[in-house]
């Protein structure tokens, strides 16, 4: 008897299952509506990264400058932007600075997220420069290198080696902080989530798959970064 | 080939070389020595521009490598440079190191590149390591590898910064063969170096660098073995002596020993005397310390240890300011067994030494051992 009763409730868990699979994902053509989202969070996180990518590599710079002023603002910038939370950066964005401006939300969300991860991003790179052994650049310098081809020949691989793991660190943080750009009205992953769970009542599956799909995100820049680093050696 | 006139230098307030006269021919191999500070490796530095001189020209074949308007990284192609830490590319092979320059400087063709590499690898017997990473290399192959990829470039002046300094005594060795084989080539080579015995064999000419600047210099024999000016005479003679000074009752033994064994490496002394001085430095300063001096009072010994080159015999010389005891009076060679337990050191000592000579003046203490 116990057996039996052991059937009727697996088939339970698959009705059940197959009706949130209908209800979330199928019904009117619902899994557009989260692969919309998951659209938003990839754009917000690559342009963003990449944004921060770019001022993270001048602010670095900037650390090296010889001017006194150059270096105080890079570290102040760097030092309020790692202090201040995202959300309060894009609420700021959105609510205050462009809020007359006909700006997208999306595009403020890519601007917070560049101002934020460069700070971020600007330290990683100052450690990973000050991983270089600079006997290695002497001599390549006096192999007859000129200072920018020292620099790209030598301290650029071994810098990159070195910053991957962290980078990659920092992009995975990206992606999961982008959760909360629900807060000024952009339809991200998270948003759509939970839009389609309050609509269908039925929380528990979407918000798992959310966490999957989110896991699923981690994962790929992980092999990413491992297959892209598969060719260069870290400095030894 | 480098003319050096009148170059100073200074490190914020400290003036490191002042006024410094240099010629050096071509094929002429140039040993410098001195204390450490004395500005060697500045003066190695600023023949490649790696330093700027404060004031003073270096001129290399002609061309004034001080001038701004020089191409400085055209005429450092030309010169190769070693260093202590050979600071070989860490990401890359050894043939990756090597072919570096000559592919992306020098613009030759990779295959010739290639090809001229593993040539040069094979005279330094390192063919087999073209694919290994610097990490999995010793110091001295490193230092190697480093040697030739700065032959790579076909350089004309080749430039050593200590290159033994940072190996282990064991691999001094190799890298000293690779580059006396270069000096009889005849490159045009300046060697900072610490190896005397090196650069008497190496160079023709020696320079003792101090006071700001080239203090004595002339030929190897001259400065090694005949020095005529004071500082140079002291730097010689304290090359040739080993001192420690124990001045507490539980001093570093073991270091003491330690480097008590690196100066008997560098005159390559016999295992069984080099086992035979350290006996006796133990044994006696351990009597010393029991017997010559009271706590609270902080022992003051003096060890100086000498290699005589005429007769093969390690001369110690112990001297202390404690109270004046000669153990050695009190054991007698043809005690045999009866041997007080506490004495056994000083006997073993007694026995195996050629000559022990006691002494006491002016509240010095002095035993003198020859092994």
């Amino acid at each position: 008897m116990a057996h039996s009763a052991g059937i009727v409730r697996l088939m339970q868990i698959f009705t059940q299952l197959s009706e949130s699979i209908h209800a979330n994902l199928i019904a009117g053509d619902s899994y557009l509506y989260i692969l919309s989202g998951l659209k938003v969070t990839l754009l917000i996180t690559l342009a963003g990264l990449f944004l921060g990518t770019l001022l993270g590599a001048v602010l670095c710079a900037m650390h090296y400058s010889g001017s006194k002023a150059v270096r105080f603002a890079a570290r102040t910038y760097i030092v309020v932007m790692r202090g201040t939370p995202i959300l309060l950066l894009l609420m700021l964005l959105f609510y205050v600075v462009f809020a007359r401006t006909r700006l997208d939300a999306i595009h403020i969300a890519i601007i917070a997220f560049g101002l934020n991860s460069a700070a971020h991003i600007a330290e990683i790179m100052k450690a990973a420069l000050a991983s270089v052994d600079p006997g290695q650049v002497m001599a390549a310098r006096t192999l007859g290198f000129t200072r920018l081809g020292a620099f790209y020949h030598i301290t650029l691989p071994q810098a990159g080696a070195y910053a991957r793991p962290v980078y990659q660190n920092a992009v995975i943080n990206v992606i999961q902080w982008t959760s909360v750009v629900g807060y000024i009205t952009i339809a991200d992953l998270t948003r759509v989530i939970n839009a389609t769970g309050a609509r269908t009542a039925d929380p528990f599956f979407v918000i798992f798959l959310g966490i999957v799909i989110y896991l699923f995100l981690a994962y790929a820049t992980h092999l990413l970064f491992t297959l892209a680093g598969r060719k260069t050696r870290t400095a030894g | 080939m480098i003319k050096v006139e009148n170059l100073s230098k200074s490190f914020g307030g400290l003036r490191v070389l002042s006024g410094v006269d240099l010629e050096i021919q071509k094929g002429e191999c140039v040993a410098i020595i001195g204390p450490s500070g004395a500005g060697k490796s500045v003066l190695l530095y600023c023949l490649n521009a790696l330093e700027k001189p404060d004031s003073g020209r270096v001129t290399l074949n002609g061309v004034d490598i001080t001038d701004k308007r020089t191409d400085i990284n055209k005429v450092r192609e030309k010169v190769g440079m070693v260093y202590q830490n050979f600071h070989l590319f860490s990401h890359l092979t050894v043939l990756e190191n090597i072919i570096l320059a000559p592919v992306k400087v020098r613009k030759l063709p990779r295959a010739e590149a290639i090809s001229r590499a593993c040539g040069l690898l094979e005279t330094v017997s390192l063919l087999d390591k073209k694919d290994s990473y610097p990490d999995q290399l010793s110091g001295g192959q490193k230092q190697r590898i480093a040697i030739v990829r700065a032959l790579a470039m076909d350089p004309e002046i080749l430039l050593f910064d200590e290159p033994t300094s940072a190996l282990d005594p064991s691999m001094v060795g190799e890298v000293l063969a690779v580059i006396r084989a270069l000096a009889k080539q005849g490159f045009t080579m300046v060697i900072v170096t610490h190896e005397m015995n090196f650069a008497r064999e190496v160079a023709d000419r020696v320079l003792f660098m101090e006071e700001q600047g080239v203090y004595e210099s002339g030929s190897p024999e001259k400065i090694l073995v005949n020095p005529e000016r004071e500082k140079t005479i002291a730097f010689i003679r304290k090359l040739k002596t080993f001192n420690y000074k124990v001045d507490s009752y539980n001093f570093d033994l073991i270091g003491m020993c330690a480097r008590l064994e690196l100066f008997c490496a560098k005159y390559a002394i016999e295992k069984k005397q080099v086992n035979g001085a350290n006996l006796a430095l133990e044994e006696v300063i351990t009597y010393i310390l029991k017997y010559c001096y009271e706590k609270p009072r902080q022992p003051d010994i003096n060890v100086t240890v000498e290699y005589g080159d005429a007769d093969k015999k390690i001369a110690v010389e112990i001297a202390h300011d404690g109270k004046s005891v000669d153990p050695f009076g009190k054991v007698s060679a043809s005690a045999g067994g009866a041997v007080d337990p506490d004495y056994l050191g000083i006997f073993m000592v007694k026995k195996m030494s050629a000559e022990i000579v006691f002494s006491h003046a002016d509240g010095l203490s002095r035993f003198k051992i020859k092994i």
